[in-house]
């Protein structure tokens, strides 16, 4: 076994040591993170890569980010955040972020999903069908 | 038919003499009876012509004459004979020469008329060759200008289309820009804010 597959495989083991419950926890995360600070395992820079990757994605697919243009009530958020935890059968956080380019509306991006409802992509629409 | 001839006249000399000499001897042997043979007689006497010397002369004359007929008229006759043989020869010779001629003419003719009946032909296919051929630039040159013009006509169409598509999509990222930068000018804050609001609720209920 090469050295990248045991960091890989060590990275998933710490991966799934931060969960409670079927939910990561700042907790767990910051055990690992003292666990492996204590320890120092064998490329441990590589492992601590990896298991942020995973981590990562792990946050992204349970996080909303809400990009917007204008002012976005603390409801909006809201209402977004339970209807994609609805749709993804898994509690999902929503994050905005000002995108001026949008000019008007919204793109919510959900790990590799986008969901956009703005005056910009409309207009690219348009003229693109043109 | 020619010795005849070439010998006659020695003949006809040596027959004259012998009768003048028969004529003197007559004469002579008649003079008694009349006063007439007595003046030949004389006369004869005077010339000295008797029977011995006209017939001594006779003989001379005979030996001169077969002399002259054996060394020269003989050989001068065969000469002419040969010449006239010759001539006749090359009287032949040009007869058949003109046959020949005529033959050689009539055949030249034959040949003449053959190479001029073969050269009417071959110019006639040769005009007939020249004018299929023309004909068949013609054609080709026709067909390959309608090929051009075809294929000219559908690369202009192309091209318009092409034209028209880009002048489309220039004006469709232009009206875009432009709607862009109006709405990022005259878009309020209340109306961006309603636009969210919508917007949210079209995602959720989605």
């Amino acid at each position: 076994m090469s050295v990248k597959k045991n960091v890989q495989q060590a990275a998933r083991q710490l991966y799934k040591l931060s969960f409670v419950d079927g939910r990561l926890t700042q907790e767990q995360v910051a055990g690992v993170l003292a666990y492996v600070e204590k320890t120092k395992p064998a490329d441990s820079l590589a492992l601590l890569k990896a298991y942020q990757r995973l981590i990562a994605a792990e946050v992204a697919r349970n996080q909303a980010v809400v990009e917007h243009a204008g002012s976005v009530s603390p409801e909006t958020l809201q209402s977004v955040a339970s209807s994609l935890s609805k749709t993804y059968q898994r509690p999902i956080t929503a994050t905005a972020r000002p995108n001026p380019a949008l000019l008007a509306g919204l793109r919510v991006r959900v790990g590799d999903d986008v969901y956009e409802n703005s005056l910009a992509s409309q207009l690219s629409q348009l003229g693109s069908n043109v | 038919m020619r010795p005849f001839l070439s010998v006659a006249p020695f003949f006809v000399m040596l027959s004259s003499l012998i009768v003048f000499a028969e004529a003197t001897t007559n004469a002579v042997a008649a003079a008694p009876s009349s006063g007439l043979s007595d003046t030949v007689t004389k006369i004869a006497g005077d010339f000295g012509v008797t029977v011995p010397a006209v017939l001594a002369q006779v003989v001379n004359f005979s030996i001169v004459a077969a002399i002259l007929w054996f060394v020269a008229f003989k050989p001068v006759m065969a000469s002419i004979q040969e010449r006239q043989e010759k001539i006749q020869a090359g009287l032949k010779y040009a007869e058949d020469m003109k046959a020949q001629l005529a033959a050689a003419q009539q055949e030249s003719a034959g040949v003449i008329k053959t190479a001029h009946a073969e050269a009417t032909r071959l110019i006639e296919e040769s005009r007939r060759t020249a004018k299929e051929v023309v004909e068949k630039s013609q054609k080709e040159a026709v067909d390959r200008a309608n090929d051009l013009i075809q294929k000219a006509q559908q690369a202009i169409e192309l091209e318009h289309r092409k034209m028209l598509a880009e002048t489309r999509t220039e004006i469709a990222r232009l009206v875009v820009a432009t709607t862009e930068r109006v709405l990022s000018k005259h878009l309020s804050e209340t109306d961006r804010a309603a636009y969210n609001e919508a917007a949210a609720r079209e995602l959720t209920s989605a």
